[in-house]
Protein backbone atom coordinates (compact mmCIF):
# COMPACT_ATOMS: atom_id res chain seq x y z
CA UNK A 1 0.00 0.00 0.00
CA UNK A 2 1.43 3.06 -0.67
CA UNK A 3 0.94 5.79 2.03
CA UNK A 4 0.59 9.12 1.35
CA UNK A 5 3.64 11.67 1.34
CA UNK A 6 1.67 14.40 3.82
CA UNK A 7 0.93 14.08 6.70
CA UNK A 8 -0.87 17.34 6.97
CA UNK A 9 -3.33 16.81 4.02
CA UNK A 10 -3.77 20.32 3.33
CA UNK A 11 -3.85 21.26 -0.64
CA UNK A 12 -1.42 23.32 -1.86
CA UNK A 13 -3.67 26.23 -3.41
CA UNK A 14 -2.72 27.98 -6.86
CA UNK A 15 -2.14 31.28 -6.37
CA UNK A 16 -4.71 33.88 -6.66
CA UNK A 17 -2.36 35.72 -9.57
CA UNK A 18 -1.95 32.23 -11.36
CA UNK A 19 -5.58 31.73 -11.53
CA UNK A 20 -5.85 34.40 -13.76
CA UNK A 21 -3.23 32.76 -16.37
CA UNK A 22 -5.87 29.86 -16.39
CA UNK A 23 -7.68 29.84 -20.14
CA UNK A 24 -8.25 27.36 -22.37
CA UNK A 25 -10.84 24.92 -21.79
CA UNK A 26 -13.93 24.42 -23.60
CA UNK A 27 -13.58 23.36 -27.29
CA UNK A 28 -9.71 23.27 -27.28
CA UNK A 29 -9.13 22.11 -24.10
CA UNK A 30 -11.47 19.35 -24.65
CA UNK A 31 -9.50 19.03 -28.40
CA UNK A 32 -6.08 18.97 -26.08
CA UNK A 33 -7.40 15.90 -22.98
CA UNK A 34 -8.45 13.95 -26.38
CA UNK A 35 -5.50 14.16 -28.06
CA UNK A 36 -3.48 13.10 -25.00
CA UNK A 37 -6.13 10.55 -24.40
CA UNK A 38 -5.35 9.11 -27.96
CA UNK A 39 -1.88 8.52 -27.35
CA UNK A 40 -1.59 7.27 -24.07
CA UNK A 41 -2.99 3.83 -24.62
CA UNK A 42 -1.45 1.10 -26.39
CA UNK A 43 -4.43 0.09 -28.14
CA UNK A 44 -3.73 2.89 -30.74
CA UNK A 45 -0.18 2.29 -31.13
CA UNK A 46 -0.95 -1.47 -32.07
CA UNK A 47 -3.91 -0.14 -34.04
CA UNK A 48 -1.96 1.76 -36.48
CA UNK A 49 0.61 -0.21 -36.38
CA UNK A 50 -1.29 -3.14 -37.38
CA UNK A 51 -2.57 -0.59 -40.45
CA UNK A 52 0.91 -0.11 -41.49
CA UNK A 53 1.69 -3.86 -41.89
CA UNK A 54 -1.47 -4.86 -43.60
CA UNK A 55 -1.00 -1.89 -46.02
CA UNK A 56 2.36 -3.41 -46.38
CA UNK A 57 1.43 -7.01 -47.18
CA UNK A 58 -1.71 -6.40 -49.31
CA UNK A 59 0.15 -4.10 -51.10
CA UNK A 60 3.15 -6.55 -51.62
CA UNK A 61 0.07 -8.80 -52.55
CA UNK A 62 -1.65 -6.71 -55.04
CA UNK A 63 2.25 -5.87 -56.93
CA UNK A 64 3.11 -9.50 -57.28
CA UNK A 65 -0.01 -10.26 -59.02
CA UNK A 66 -0.10 -7.19 -61.07
CA UNK A 67 3.15 -8.17 -62.41
CA UNK A 68 2.31 -12.00 -63.01
CA UNK A 69 -0.75 -10.97 -64.77
CA UNK A 70 1.67 -8.85 -66.86
CA UNK A 71 3.75 -11.52 -67.63
CA UNK A 72 1.61 -14.83 -67.93
CA UNK A 73 0.65 -15.88 -71.54
CA UNK A 74 -3.10 -14.68 -71.28
CA UNK A 75 -2.95 -11.05 -73.02
CA UNK A 76 -6.17 -10.39 -71.64
CA UNK A 77 -5.24 -10.20 -68.10
CA UNK A 78 -2.36 -7.65 -68.88
CA UNK A 79 -2.64 -4.86 -66.36
CA UNK A 80 0.30 -2.71 -67.76
CA UNK A 81 1.99 0.25 -66.63
CA UNK A 82 0.16 1.14 -63.15
CA UNK A 83 1.03 3.77 -60.62
CA UNK A 84 2.78 2.72 -57.61
CA UNK A 85 0.21 4.83 -55.29
CA UNK A 86 -3.02 2.95 -57.52
CA UNK A 87 -1.42 -0.30 -55.77
CA UNK A 88 -2.05 1.35 -52.01
CA UNK A 89 -5.87 2.90 -53.09
CA UNK A 90 -6.48 -1.09 -53.69
CA UNK A 91 -4.74 -2.15 -50.51
CA UNK A 92 -6.92 0.60 -48.28
CA UNK A 93 -10.19 -2.07 -48.80
CA UNK A 94 -8.62 -4.20 -46.35
CA UNK A 95 -5.98 -2.35 -44.10
CA UNK A 96 -9.12 0.61 -43.49
CA UNK A 97 -9.79 -2.14 -40.88
CA UNK A 98 -7.55 -1.57 -38.44
CA UNK A 99 -7.69 2.23 -38.75
CA UNK A 100 -11.62 1.99 -38.45
CA UNK A 101 -10.86 0.15 -35.17
CA UNK A 102 -8.79 2.68 -33.54
CA UNK A 103 -11.43 5.50 -34.37
CA UNK A 104 -14.11 3.19 -32.78
CA UNK A 105 -12.55 2.68 -30.27
CA UNK A 106 -12.42 6.27 -29.35
CA UNK A 107 -15.88 6.02 -27.79
CA UNK A 108 -16.89 2.47 -27.27
CA UNK A 109 -14.09 2.10 -24.97
CA UNK A 110 -15.82 4.96 -22.74
CA UNK A 111 -18.46 3.07 -22.08
CA UNK A 112 -16.67 -0.56 -22.11
CA UNK A 113 -14.36 0.96 -19.12
CA UNK A 114 -17.19 3.06 -17.86
CA UNK A 115 -14.60 5.94 -18.32
CA UNK A 116 -17.53 8.12 -20.13
CA UNK A 117 -18.87 9.60 -16.81
CA UNK A 118 -15.28 11.12 -15.82
CA UNK A 119 -15.37 12.19 -19.58
CA UNK A 120 -18.49 13.90 -19.48
CA UNK A 121 -17.64 15.52 -15.71
CA UNK A 122 -14.53 16.95 -17.47
CA UNK A 123 -16.54 18.18 -20.42
CA UNK A 124 -20.28 18.66 -19.46
CA UNK A 125 -21.36 20.00 -23.24
CA UNK A 126 -21.76 17.12 -25.07
CA UNK A 127 -22.01 18.55 -28.08
CA UNK A 128 -18.38 19.80 -27.54
CA UNK A 129 -17.26 16.30 -26.24
CA UNK A 130 -18.19 14.87 -29.33
CA UNK A 131 -16.88 17.68 -31.63
CA UNK A 132 -13.46 17.45 -29.37
CA UNK A 133 -13.67 13.56 -30.56
CA UNK A 134 -14.56 14.10 -34.25
CA UNK A 135 -11.65 16.55 -34.22
CA UNK A 136 -8.95 14.31 -33.22
CA UNK A 137 -10.40 11.16 -34.70
CA UNK A 138 -10.26 12.80 -37.87
CA UNK A 139 -6.72 14.14 -38.03
CA UNK A 140 -5.53 11.05 -36.57
CA UNK A 141 -6.92 8.66 -39.39
CA UNK A 142 -6.39 11.49 -41.95
CA UNK A 143 -2.70 11.38 -40.85
CA UNK A 144 -2.66 7.25 -40.87
CA UNK A 145 -4.60 7.37 -44.11
CA UNK A 146 -1.77 9.62 -45.47
CA UNK A 147 1.03 7.51 -44.09
CA UNK A 148 -0.56 4.16 -44.85
CA UNK A 149 -0.44 5.32 -48.81
CA UNK A 150 2.61 6.30 -48.86
CA UNK A 151 3.68 2.87 -47.18
CA UNK A 152 1.73 1.32 -49.98
CA UNK A 153 3.33 3.49 -52.63
CA UNK A 154 6.49 2.80 -51.53
CA UNK A 155 5.66 -1.33 -51.54
CA UNK A 156 3.90 -0.96 -54.44
CA UNK A 157 6.63 0.65 -56.52
CA UNK A 158 9.75 -1.72 -55.02
CA UNK A 159 7.63 -4.72 -56.63
CA UNK A 160 6.33 -3.24 -59.98
CA UNK A 161 9.49 -2.59 -61.50
CA UNK A 162 9.43 -1.79 -65.35
CA UNK A 163 5.57 -2.16 -64.92
CA UNK A 164 5.47 1.00 -62.35
CA UNK A 165 4.48 4.86 -63.17
CA UNK A 166 5.47 6.86 -60.59
CA UNK A 167 4.68 11.09 -60.58
CA UNK A 168 5.10 13.18 -57.33
CA UNK A 169 2.01 15.33 -58.12
CA UNK A 170 -0.01 11.93 -58.68
CA UNK A 171 1.09 10.19 -55.41
CA UNK A 172 0.27 13.19 -53.71
CA UNK A 173 -2.85 13.61 -54.61
CA UNK A 174 -3.53 9.99 -54.25
CA UNK A 175 -2.14 10.14 -50.47
CA UNK A 176 -4.33 12.68 -49.77
CA UNK A 177 -7.43 11.02 -51.26
CA UNK A 178 -6.43 7.83 -48.80
CA UNK A 179 -6.21 10.49 -46.00
CA UNK A 180 -9.48 12.12 -46.98
CA UNK A 181 -11.67 9.03 -47.45
CA UNK A 182 -9.86 7.11 -44.52
CA UNK A 183 -11.27 10.37 -41.83
CA UNK A 184 -14.50 10.03 -43.37
CA UNK A 185 -14.59 6.53 -42.90
CA UNK A 186 -13.93 7.27 -40.01
CA UNK A 187 -15.83 9.72 -38.74
CA UNK A 188 -18.65 7.60 -39.59
CA UNK A 189 -17.56 4.48 -37.29
CA UNK A 190 -17.81 7.21 -34.73
CA UNK A 191 -20.70 8.84 -34.95
CA UNK A 192 -22.49 4.78 -34.91
CA UNK A 193 -20.15 3.88 -31.80
CA UNK A 194 -21.60 7.05 -29.96
CA UNK A 195 -25.05 5.74 -31.27
CA UNK A 196 -24.48 2.13 -30.40
CA UNK A 197 -22.54 2.22 -27.48
CA UNK A 198 -21.26 -1.29 -27.96
CA UNK A 199 -17.85 -2.31 -29.93
CA UNK A 200 -19.30 -5.60 -31.09
CA UNK A 201 -22.54 -3.15 -32.50
CA UNK A 202 -20.23 -0.89 -33.94
CA UNK A 203 -17.97 -3.48 -36.09
CA UNK A 204 -20.73 -4.99 -37.47
CA UNK A 205 -22.62 -2.05 -38.22
CA UNK A 206 -20.06 -0.27 -40.28
CA UNK A 207 -18.80 -4.00 -41.89
CA UNK A 208 -22.37 -4.29 -42.67
CA UNK A 209 -22.63 -0.88 -44.54
CA UNK A 210 -19.70 -0.64 -46.09
CA UNK A 211 -18.42 -4.35 -47.68
CA UNK A 212 -21.68 -6.63 -47.18
CA UNK A 213 -24.86 -5.21 -47.53
CA UNK A 214 -23.09 -3.24 -51.07
CA UNK A 215 -21.58 -6.52 -52.35
CA UNK A 216 -25.09 -8.18 -52.04
CA UNK A 217 -26.91 -5.62 -53.25
CA UNK A 218 -24.27 -5.53 -56.53
CA UNK A 219 -24.95 -9.15 -56.96
CA UNK A 220 -28.41 -9.24 -57.33
CA UNK A 221 -28.81 -7.31 -60.55
CA UNK A 222 -31.96 -5.37 -60.27
CA UNK A 223 -31.18 -1.94 -60.49
CA UNK A 224 -32.99 -0.15 -58.35
CA UNK A 225 -30.72 -2.37 -55.41
CA UNK A 226 -27.97 -0.87 -57.35
CA UNK A 227 -28.61 2.54 -57.17
CA UNK A 228 -29.52 2.27 -53.35
CA UNK A 229 -25.99 0.10 -53.46
CA UNK A 230 -24.22 3.57 -55.13
CA UNK A 231 -25.22 6.09 -52.15
CA UNK A 232 -24.43 3.42 -49.63
CA UNK A 233 -20.84 5.17 -47.73
CA UNK A 234 -18.67 2.36 -48.64
CA UNK A 235 -19.41 2.15 -52.56
CA UNK A 236 -19.36 6.22 -52.17
CA UNK A 237 -15.99 5.90 -51.34
CA UNK A 238 -14.63 3.26 -53.59
CA UNK A 239 -16.05 5.84 -56.28
CA UNK A 240 -14.04 8.82 -54.72
CA UNK A 241 -10.93 6.73 -54.26
CA UNK A 242 -10.71 5.02 -57.36
CA UNK A 243 -11.58 8.28 -59.50
CA UNK A 244 -14.74 6.67 -61.08
CA UNK A 245 -16.63 8.73 -63.22
CA UNK A 246 -19.90 6.41 -63.81
CA UNK A 247 -22.51 6.61 -62.51
CA UNK A 248 -21.19 9.96 -60.61
CA UNK A 249 -18.00 11.55 -60.30
CA UNK A 250 -15.48 11.29 -57.43
CA UNK A 251 -16.68 14.54 -56.22
CA UNK A 252 -20.36 13.14 -55.64
CA UNK A 253 -18.99 10.44 -54.22
CA UNK A 254 -16.94 12.45 -51.79
CA UNK A 255 -19.67 14.14 -50.89
CA UNK A 256 -22.30 11.12 -50.17
CA UNK A 257 -19.72 9.80 -47.87
CA UNK A 258 -19.48 12.95 -45.81
CA UNK A 259 -23.17 13.31 -45.83
CA UNK A 260 -23.30 9.70 -44.10
CA UNK A 261 -20.55 10.83 -42.05
CA UNK A 262 -22.52 13.83 -40.42
CA UNK A 263 -25.63 11.92 -40.52
CA UNK A 264 -24.05 9.11 -38.30
CA UNK A 265 -22.62 11.98 -36.10
CA UNK A 266 -25.34 13.79 -35.73
CA UNK A 267 -27.46 10.72 -35.14
CA UNK A 268 -24.87 9.90 -32.28
CA UNK A 269 -25.34 13.31 -30.82
CA UNK A 270 -28.86 12.85 -30.53
CA UNK A 271 -28.71 9.33 -28.62
CA UNK A 272 -25.34 11.20 -26.25
CA UNK A 273 -27.90 14.48 -25.78
CA UNK A 274 -30.85 12.71 -24.70
CA UNK A 275 -29.25 9.17 -22.62
CA UNK A 276 -27.24 9.35 -18.97
CA UNK A 277 -24.21 8.54 -18.90
CA UNK B 1 -22.71 25.87 -2.23
CA UNK B 2 -25.11 22.83 -3.74
CA UNK B 3 -28.49 23.68 -4.15
CA UNK B 4 -31.09 21.08 -4.90
CA UNK B 5 -34.48 21.80 -5.74
CA UNK B 6 -37.48 19.52 -6.05
CA UNK B 7 -34.76 17.05 -7.69
CA UNK B 8 -36.81 14.13 -8.97
CA UNK B 9 -35.46 10.82 -11.15
CA UNK B 10 -38.23 8.09 -12.17
CA UNK B 11 -36.63 4.97 -14.29
CA UNK B 12 -40.14 3.94 -15.26
CA UNK B 13 -42.21 2.81 -12.97
CA UNK B 14 -39.30 3.07 -9.84
CA UNK B 15 -38.56 6.38 -8.04
CA UNK B 16 -35.00 6.76 -7.48
CA UNK B 17 -35.15 10.44 -6.36
CA UNK B 18 -38.21 12.01 -4.83
CA UNK B 19 -38.68 15.63 -4.78
CA UNK B 20 -35.66 15.89 -2.97
CA UNK B 21 -34.53 19.84 -1.53
CA UNK B 22 -31.67 20.82 0.24
CA UNK B 23 -28.76 23.29 -0.05
CA UNK B 24 -25.11 21.97 0.95
CA UNK B 25 -23.41 24.83 2.57
CA UNK B 26 -19.68 25.72 2.02
CA UNK B 27 -16.99 25.48 5.00
CA UNK B 28 -18.75 22.13 6.45
CA UNK B 29 -18.34 18.34 5.74
CA UNK B 30 -21.91 17.61 4.49
CA UNK B 31 -22.47 13.55 5.09
CA UNK B 32 -24.54 11.85 2.52
CA UNK B 33 -26.22 8.48 4.42
CA UNK B 34 -28.35 6.30 2.88
CA UNK B 35 -29.17 2.81 2.71
CA UNK B 36 -27.66 0.88 -0.91
CA UNK B 37 -30.54 1.48 -3.50
CA UNK B 38 -31.43 4.98 -1.22
CA UNK B 39 -30.32 7.60 -4.53
CA UNK B 40 -27.60 8.79 -3.21
CA UNK B 41 -25.01 8.04 -6.44
CA UNK B 42 -27.95 8.98 -9.05
CA UNK B 43 -28.44 12.26 -6.97
CA UNK B 44 -24.81 12.72 -7.30
CA UNK B 45 -25.02 12.40 -10.56
CA UNK B 46 -27.52 14.43 -11.69
CA UNK B 47 -25.59 16.96 -9.66
CA UNK B 48 -22.99 16.51 -12.39
CA UNK B 49 -25.57 16.86 -15.32
CA UNK B 50 -24.29 12.84 -15.93
CA UNK B 51 -27.72 11.87 -15.23
CA UNK B 52 -31.21 13.96 -16.48
CA UNK B 53 -33.10 14.78 -13.61
CA UNK B 54 -36.99 13.86 -14.41
CA UNK B 55 -37.77 17.12 -12.72
CA UNK B 56 -36.29 19.92 -10.47
CA UNK B 57 -32.75 21.25 -10.75
CA UNK B 58 -29.08 20.83 -9.42
CA UNK B 59 -27.26 23.99 -8.59
CA UNK B 60 -24.18 24.67 -7.88
CA UNK B 61 -22.94 28.11 -6.70
CA UNK B 62 -26.37 29.16 -9.07
CA UNK B 63 -25.70 27.40 -12.13
CA UNK B 64 -26.41 23.94 -13.63
CA UNK B 65 -22.85 22.07 -13.75
CA UNK B 66 -23.25 21.57 -17.31
CA UNK B 67 -22.73 25.63 -17.82
CA UNK B 68 -20.10 26.14 -16.12
CA UNK B 69 -16.96 27.22 -18.23
CA UNK B 70 -14.23 25.49 -16.34
CA UNK B 71 -16.27 22.55 -14.44
CA UNK B 72 -13.14 21.29 -12.78
CA UNK B 73 -12.13 24.46 -11.38
CA UNK B 74 -15.62 24.37 -9.71
CA UNK B 75 -16.50 21.00 -8.86
CA UNK B 76 -14.24 18.51 -8.13
CA UNK B 77 -15.65 15.01 -7.54
CA UNK B 78 -15.07 11.51 -6.80
CA UNK B 79 -17.48 8.89 -8.35
CA UNK B 80 -16.04 5.49 -8.65
CA UNK B 81 -12.86 4.26 -8.36
CA UNK B 82 -11.99 2.95 -11.62
CA UNK B 83 -13.01 6.23 -13.78
CA UNK B 84 -9.59 6.02 -14.96
CA UNK B 85 -8.95 3.72 -18.41
CA UNK B 86 -7.11 0.89 -17.05
CA UNK B 87 -4.31 1.11 -19.92
CA UNK B 88 -3.71 4.64 -19.46
CA UNK B 89 -1.09 5.54 -16.67
CA UNK B 90 -2.02 7.84 -13.91
CA UNK B 91 -0.28 10.89 -14.95
CA UNK B 92 -1.42 10.53 -18.65
CA UNK B 93 -4.99 10.31 -16.87
CA UNK B 94 -4.46 13.09 -15.13
CA UNK B 95 -3.15 15.38 -18.15
CA UNK B 96 -5.90 15.10 -19.99
CA UNK B 97 -8.13 15.64 -17.12
CA UNK B 98 -5.56 19.30 -16.56
CA UNK B 99 -5.97 19.87 -20.49
CA UNK B 100 -9.83 19.46 -20.69
CA UNK B 101 -10.06 22.46 -18.54
CA UNK B 102 -6.96 24.41 -19.65
CA UNK B 103 -5.72 23.56 -15.59
CA UNK B 104 -1.50 24.27 -15.66
CA UNK B 105 0.67 20.78 -15.64
CA UNK B 106 2.12 21.22 -12.74
CA UNK B 107 -0.93 20.88 -11.13
CA UNK B 108 -0.82 17.40 -11.49
CA UNK B 109 2.64 16.27 -9.92
CA UNK B 110 1.15 18.64 -6.88
CA UNK B 111 -1.92 16.22 -6.48
CA UNK B 112 -0.32 13.08 -7.44
CA UNK B 113 2.12 13.95 -5.03
CA UNK B 114 -0.52 15.00 -2.21
CA UNK B 115 -2.13 11.57 -2.40
CA UNK B 116 0.67 9.80 -2.39
CA UNK B 117 1.12 8.42 -6.06
CA UNK B 118 3.59 10.17 -6.94
CA UNK B 119 6.24 6.75 -7.43
CA UNK B 120 3.16 4.72 -9.85
CA UNK B 121 2.20 7.47 -11.43
CA UNK B 122 3.62 5.69 -14.44
CA UNK B 123 1.73 2.94 -13.91
CA UNK B 124 -1.10 1.82 -15.88
CA UNK B 125 -4.19 1.85 -13.49
CA UNK B 126 -5.73 -1.20 -14.62
CA UNK B 127 -2.48 -2.46 -12.52
CA UNK B 128 -4.13 -0.60 -9.29
CA UNK B 129 -5.04 -1.35 -6.37
CA UNK B 130 -8.71 -0.52 -5.10
CA UNK B 131 -7.34 1.68 -2.18
CA UNK B 132 -4.47 2.98 -5.39
CA UNK B 133 -7.88 3.85 -7.60
CA UNK B 134 -9.15 5.81 -4.17
CA UNK B 135 -6.17 7.77 -4.30
CA UNK B 136 -6.88 8.78 -8.31
CA UNK B 137 -9.81 9.52 -8.20
CA UNK B 138 -9.41 11.89 -5.28
CA UNK B 139 -6.34 12.89 -7.17
CA UNK B 140 -8.24 13.83 -9.76
CA UNK B 141 -11.21 16.21 -7.69
CA UNK B 142 -8.32 18.57 -6.36
CA UNK B 143 -7.13 18.86 -9.38
CA UNK B 144 -8.61 21.69 -10.51
CA UNK B 145 -8.52 23.50 -6.65
CA UNK B 146 -12.13 23.28 -6.59
CA UNK B 147 -14.44 25.10 -4.23
CA UNK B 148 -17.00 22.49 -4.52
CA UNK B 149 -15.88 18.50 -3.74
CA UNK B 150 -18.03 15.87 -3.68
CA UNK B 151 -17.01 12.22 -2.44
CA UNK B 152 -18.82 9.39 -3.26
CA UNK B 153 -17.54 6.66 -0.77
CA UNK B 154 -14.59 7.65 -0.85
CA UNK B 155 -13.16 5.31 1.97
CA UNK B 156 -14.18 2.14 0.61
CA UNK B 157 -10.84 -0.02 -0.21
CA UNK B 158 -8.72 1.95 2.23
CA UNK B 159 -6.77 0.68 4.53
CA UNK B 160 -6.67 2.42 8.76
CA UNK B 161 -4.35 5.19 7.63
CA UNK B 162 -5.66 5.68 4.19
CA UNK B 163 -8.92 5.95 6.13
CA UNK B 164 -7.80 8.30 8.86
CA UNK B 165 -6.14 10.48 5.86
CA UNK B 166 -9.50 10.77 3.84
CA UNK B 167 -11.14 12.22 7.29
CA UNK B 168 -8.36 14.54 7.50
CA UNK B 169 -8.25 15.91 4.34
CA UNK B 170 -11.81 16.33 4.12
CA UNK B 171 -11.83 17.96 7.26
CA UNK B 172 -9.03 20.65 6.35
CA UNK B 173 -10.94 21.11 2.58
CA UNK B 174 -13.97 22.47 4.97
CA UNK B 175 -11.39 23.98 6.98
CA UNK B 176 -10.45 26.28 3.96
CA UNK B 177 -13.74 27.38 3.53
CA UNK B 178 -15.10 24.19 0.92
CA UNK B 179 -18.35 22.53 0.49
CA UNK B 180 -17.41 18.98 0.77
CA UNK B 181 -20.49 16.62 0.18
CA UNK B 182 -19.74 13.11 1.10
CA UNK B 183 -21.77 9.64 0.85
CA UNK B 184 -20.96 7.17 3.19
CA UNK B 185 -23.11 4.30 4.53
CA UNK B 186 -20.37 3.82 7.14
CA UNK B 187 -21.74 5.56 10.17
CA UNK B 188 -18.95 5.42 12.72
CA UNK B 189 -16.99 7.15 9.64
CA UNK B 190 -19.93 10.07 9.32
CA UNK B 191 -19.88 10.88 13.04
CA UNK B 192 -16.63 11.42 13.28
CA UNK B 193 -16.07 13.60 9.84
CA UNK B 194 -19.93 15.33 9.09
CA UNK B 195 -20.65 18.54 10.57
CA UNK B 196 -24.29 18.31 9.33
CA UNK B 197 -25.87 15.11 7.79
CA UNK B 198 -28.37 14.16 5.04
CA UNK B 199 -29.99 10.82 5.26
CA UNK B 200 -31.90 9.53 2.08
CA UNK B 201 -34.31 6.12 2.16
CA UNK B 202 -35.96 5.10 -0.82
CA UNK B 203 -34.96 8.34 -2.49
CA UNK B 204 -36.77 10.57 0.17
CA UNK B 205 -35.26 12.91 2.58
CA UNK B 206 -35.23 11.59 5.87
CA UNK B 207 -33.08 14.17 7.98
CA UNK B 208 -30.92 17.19 7.24
CA UNK B 209 -29.80 18.67 10.65
CA UNK B 210 -26.41 19.04 12.56
CA UNK B 211 -25.34 15.88 13.36
CA UNK B 212 -26.05 16.58 17.30
CA UNK B 213 -29.71 17.67 16.44
CA UNK B 214 -30.04 14.18 14.18
CA UNK B 215 -28.46 12.49 17.70
CA UNK B 216 -30.62 14.32 20.05
CA UNK B 217 -33.96 13.56 17.65
CA UNK B 218 -33.26 9.61 18.13
CA UNK B 219 -35.62 7.37 20.23
CA UNK B 220 -32.89 5.46 21.34
CA UNK B 221 -31.67 8.30 23.95
CA UNK B 222 -32.99 6.53 26.90
CA UNK B 223 -32.21 7.01 31.10
CA UNK B 224 -31.73 3.93 33.24
CA UNK B 225 -33.22 4.17 36.47
CA UNK B 226 -32.24 1.22 38.65
CA UNK B 227 -33.47 0.97 42.35
CA UNK B 228 -33.60 -1.79 45.23
CA UNK B 229 -37.64 -0.79 45.69
CA UNK B 230 -39.61 -2.80 43.26
CA UNK B 231 -42.72 -0.66 44.03
CA UNK B 232 -41.18 2.43 44.17
CA UNK B 233 -39.92 2.17 40.57
CA UNK B 234 -43.45 1.10 39.83
CA UNK B 235 -45.22 4.45 41.22
CA UNK B 236 -41.90 6.04 39.30
CA UNK B 237 -43.04 4.01 35.93
CA UNK B 238 -46.96 5.52 36.69
CA UNK B 239 -45.97 9.25 36.73
CA UNK B 240 -44.05 9.25 33.42
CA UNK B 241 -46.69 9.13 31.14
CA UNK B 242 -45.14 12.19 29.23
CA UNK B 243 -42.39 9.27 27.52
CA UNK B 244 -42.03 5.48 27.83
CA UNK B 245 -41.31 3.24 30.31
CA UNK B 246 -40.27 -0.02 30.26
CA UNK B 247 -39.64 -2.41 33.38
CA UNK B 248 -37.92 -5.18 31.82
CA UNK B 249 -36.73 -6.65 35.66
CA UNK B 250 -38.45 -5.04 39.06
CA UNK B 251 -35.06 -3.03 39.99
CA UNK B 252 -34.64 -1.98 36.64
CA UNK B 253 -36.34 1.20 34.71
CA UNK B 254 -35.69 2.28 31.22
CA UNK B 255 -37.16 5.69 30.47
CA UNK B 256 -37.34 6.90 26.23
CA UNK B 257 -38.43 10.41 25.27
CA UNK B 258 -38.01 12.11 28.66
CA UNK B 259 -35.10 13.80 29.82
CA UNK B 260 -32.89 12.80 32.47
CA UNK B 261 -33.65 15.95 34.62
CA UNK B 262 -37.18 15.36 34.46
CA UNK B 263 -37.31 12.00 35.98
CA UNK B 264 -34.55 12.15 38.66
CA UNK B 265 -36.83 15.18 39.83
CA UNK B 266 -39.86 12.72 39.50
CA UNK B 267 -38.02 10.19 41.82
CA UNK B 268 -37.32 12.02 44.30
CA UNK B 269 -40.86 13.79 44.34
CA UNK B 270 -41.96 10.04 44.65
CA UNK B 271 -38.99 9.33 47.49
CA UNK B 272 -37.77 6.67 45.44
CA UNK B 273 -34.25 5.89 46.16
CA UNK B 274 -31.89 5.25 43.58
CA UNK B 275 -28.74 3.03 43.06
CA UNK B 276 -28.31 4.05 39.30
CA UNK B 277 -29.12 6.85 37.04
CA UNK B 278 -28.02 7.08 33.43
CA UNK B 279 -28.38 9.22 30.39
CA UNK B 280 -27.39 7.07 27.60
CA UNK B 281 -27.26 8.67 24.18
CA UNK B 282 -27.62 6.88 21.40
CA UNK B 283 -24.49 6.49 18.89
CA UNK B 284 -25.51 7.84 15.07
CA UNK B 285 -25.10 4.22 13.84
CA UNK B 286 -28.99 3.47 15.97
CA UNK B 287 -30.50 7.04 14.84
CA UNK B 288 -29.96 6.23 11.28
CA UNK B 289 -30.90 2.73 12.11
CA UNK B 290 -33.98 3.65 13.07
CA UNK B 291 -34.37 6.68 10.84
CA UNK B 292 -34.05 4.24 7.92
CA UNK B 293 -35.41 1.15 9.04
CA UNK B 294 -38.47 1.81 7.01
CA UNK B 295 -36.98 2.84 3.65
CA UNK B 296 -34.39 -0.12 3.18
CA UNK B 297 -34.17 -1.42 -0.08
CA UNK B 298 -33.01 -5.20 0.33
CA UNK B 299 -33.38 -6.15 4.05
CA UNK B 300 -32.48 -9.04 5.45
CA UNK B 301 -35.34 -11.66 6.27
CA UNK B 302 -36.40 -11.54 9.71
CA UNK B 303 -36.37 -8.08 10.33
CA UNK B 304 -32.67 -8.15 10.44
CA UNK B 305 -32.19 -4.01 11.06
CA UNK B 306 -34.84 -2.50 13.63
Amino acid sequence: MISPSATTPSLPSVPASRRRSFDNGGLPGAMAAEWTKTWSVRSTWWSLLTALLLMAATAAQLGIYTTDTNTNTDPTDDKGIVAASEIAIQAIDLAQFAVIALAMLAITVEYSAGTIRATLQWMPRRAWMLMAKTAVVACVTFGAGVLMGAVGAAVGAAILGRWRSFSFAGTARDLLTIGLYLALICMFTLGVGTALRSAVGTLTSVFLFLTIIPASLQNSNITFFERISDALPGVAGARFLRGATDPYPPIVGLLILAVWAVAALAGGYAVLRRRDA
Amino acid sequence: MILLTGLTKRYGETTAVRDLSLRVESGKVTGFLGPNGAGKSTTMRMILGLDRPTSGTALIGGRPYATLPHPLREVGALLDAKAAHPGRCARSHLKAMARSNGIPGARVETVLDTVGLSEVAGKRTGTFSLGMGQRLGIAGALLGDPRVLMFDEPVNGLDPDGVRWVRELMRSLAAEGRTVFVSSHLMSEMQQTADRLVIIGKGRLLADAPIAEVLASSSRNTVKVRSPHPAALSRLRDRLTAGHAEQPSPGELIVTDVPVERVGELAHEEGVPLHELTARKASLEQAYMELTADSVEYAAPGGGRT
